[in-house]
């Protein structure tokens, strides 16, 4: 099961980051989040030692610890999308089609005009969808 | 489907809009007015390229990025491409439209002196002339919105001196 | 010369130039936004808004008159059928009904469940006394002074402001008599 989302802009600002977990780990989460940036950066800057295609949006897996695996997913805005995940078993396709929902969802709610750029999400619609794309995902 | 609106809507309320900032509310303040309507293209420029870009890889240089203006971008919001792209390999690129749509549609004034299309002939611009460069003040701030959510922060300017062509030129700042 | 019926608005819709909604709805957007930004108050950016709307109205109806094949001297019952049922879908693709009429036939609700100026519009709480769909109102009106029509255009529901449509509210002020003199050019 996915226990967290992220969206975080390209000076590393957070735009939106949620957790949907019952236990009291918002603040590991939150820290594996922000430790899932710098592999990004290090990712994009040598591409070559990452599997991925060059500049494709999709990071594929991040890092995995014991009992999480982190995925990232950079657009060409440098909006950074992060997932964090529980199962294990989980088929790359599946990942991709997640962000790519997930980065429709937000494109959407950065649309609207009265959304100000480089600030933090607010939008109830934008939480909602997020809330059923992440629903719908269950890896295994 | 794609959903769409009848042309002449966008060009109505884009008329509309450089007539109200520059004839309403700046009348004796065209640089204002420009700076306004210039934000207003920038706002919409940034939105589009977030949605344009979406299903595709991540642009590796400026050229990249340009050239996606002139293609794909140009392409969902006039139905055709620029028709020219001139670089001078050190940040400045001149994006020539030969039939730029929101020219050939909209008319500014039917002031039939064509002559004083010429900026060059009348050193005080001629009042339609003034009045299409306030209007293109919003594409200008259509593409330097693109490219700055695109991480190209740059100076965009337009240059009508042989209508119907517009050419936009984009200075990249170092 | 016998006018010819009116084209459906579907037909008239799918034979002019169109552009993707989208830029069309970033652009009213950005507008609203920038108003906000530089009237502060929220009731003049209302009256701008509907200051824009009735500027372009007046250019529409020319496009509408010729392109629909509608006859200027229709009563209001049929000119606010003919705004819903052709005038919605020929320039936004969207269809409208009419309803509510009052027994005099001089005042009557226009309902949109569809409206593309808003696809990704959320109101911030700053600006709830904002009509954000103000061009609208004012499309009507300055379309309907140009076939001498004088009207007040208000809102009666607002699906920003929580309500389940778009609802405007039409009321017919007064109706000047047609000149029939310059009919003849047609």
């Amino acid at each position: 099961m996915i226990v967290c989302v992220a969206v975080v802009g390209h000076q590393n600002n957070p735009l939106y980051i949620q957790s949907f977990t019952e236990a009291d780990d918002a603040l590991k989460l939150h820290h594996i989040v922000h430790c899932s940036l710098d592999v990004i950066d290090e990712r994009v800057n040598n591409p070559k030692k990452s599997g991925t295609t060059l500049n494709e949006a999709f990071l594929g897996l991040l890092y995995p610890t014991l009992n999480y695996k982190v995925y990232g997913y950079l657009t060409n805005t440098k909006v950074k999308f992060i997932m964090v995940t529980t199962d294990l078993d989980v088929r790359d396709t599946d990942v991709r089609s997640f962000f790519r929902k997930f980065h429709a969802a937000y494109v959407d709610a950065v649309s609207n005009p009265f959304h100000v750029p480089g600030k933090k999400i607010t939008s109830r619609t934008f939480a909602e969808s997020v809330t059923n794309i992440v629903r719908s995902y269950t890896f295994n | 489907m794609v959903r769409e609106v009848a042309e002449s809507c966008v060009d109505t309320m884009l008329m509309e809009m450089v007539a109200m900032y520059s004839g309403r509310f700046y009348a004796n303040k065209p640089e204002l007015a420009a700076r306004r309507i210039e934000a207003i293209g920038y706002q919409v420029g940034h939105q589009l390229s977030e949605r344009y870009t979406m299903e595709r890889p991540r642009f590796s240089d400026h050229l990249e990025a340009i050239k996606f203006i002139c293609k794909d971008f140009w392409s969902e919001v006039f139905k055709k491409q620029i028709d020219n792209l001139k670089t001078n390999h050190r940040g400045t690129f001149v994006l020539q439209d030969n039939k730029f749509r929101w020219l050939s549609r909209v008319s500014i004034d039917p002031s039939p002196e064509k002559e004083t299309e010429d900026p060059l002939s009348t050193p005080g611009e001629s009042k339609a002339a003034q009045a299409v460069s306030m209007y293109l003040y919003f594409p200008c701030g259509i593409i330097r919105g693109v490219l700055s959510n695109l991480g190209i922060p740059c100076a965009v300017s337009a240059d009508i001196s042989s209508l119907p062509t517009c050419s936009f030129v984009i200075r990249v700042k170092a | 010369m016998a006018p010819v019926g009116p084209r459906s608005g579907d037909a008239i819709f799918s034979s002019i130039d169109r552009v993707n909604a989208e830029l069309f709805m970033l652009t009213y957007g950005a507008i609203v936004r920038q108003l906000l930004t530089d009237l502060e108050e929220v009731e003049e950016v209302n009256k701008q808004l509907d200051q824009m709307g009735y500027n372009i109205g007046i250019r529409l109806i020319d496009e509408f008159l010729a392109k629909s094949g509608v006859s200027r001297c229709v009563d209001f019952k049929e000119t606010a059928e003919m705004i819903a049922k052709v005038g919605f879908k020929m320039f936004l693709g969207v269809t409208a009904s009419v309803s509510s009429w009052e027994a005099d036939g001089t005042c009557c609700s226009i309902i949109l469940e569809d409206n593309p100026l808003v696809d990704f519009v959320e109101l911030p709480d700053t600006c709830q006394g904002l009509y954000y769909c103000n061009v609208l109102s004012g499309v009507i009106r300055g379309a309907l002074e140009m076939v001498s029509m004088k009207t007040e255009v208000t809102w009666t529901r607002d699906v920003l402001r929580g309500d389940d449509a778009y609802e405007l509210q039409v009321k017919l002020l007064k109706q000047v008599a047609e000149e029939y003199p310059y009919k003849d050019d047609e």
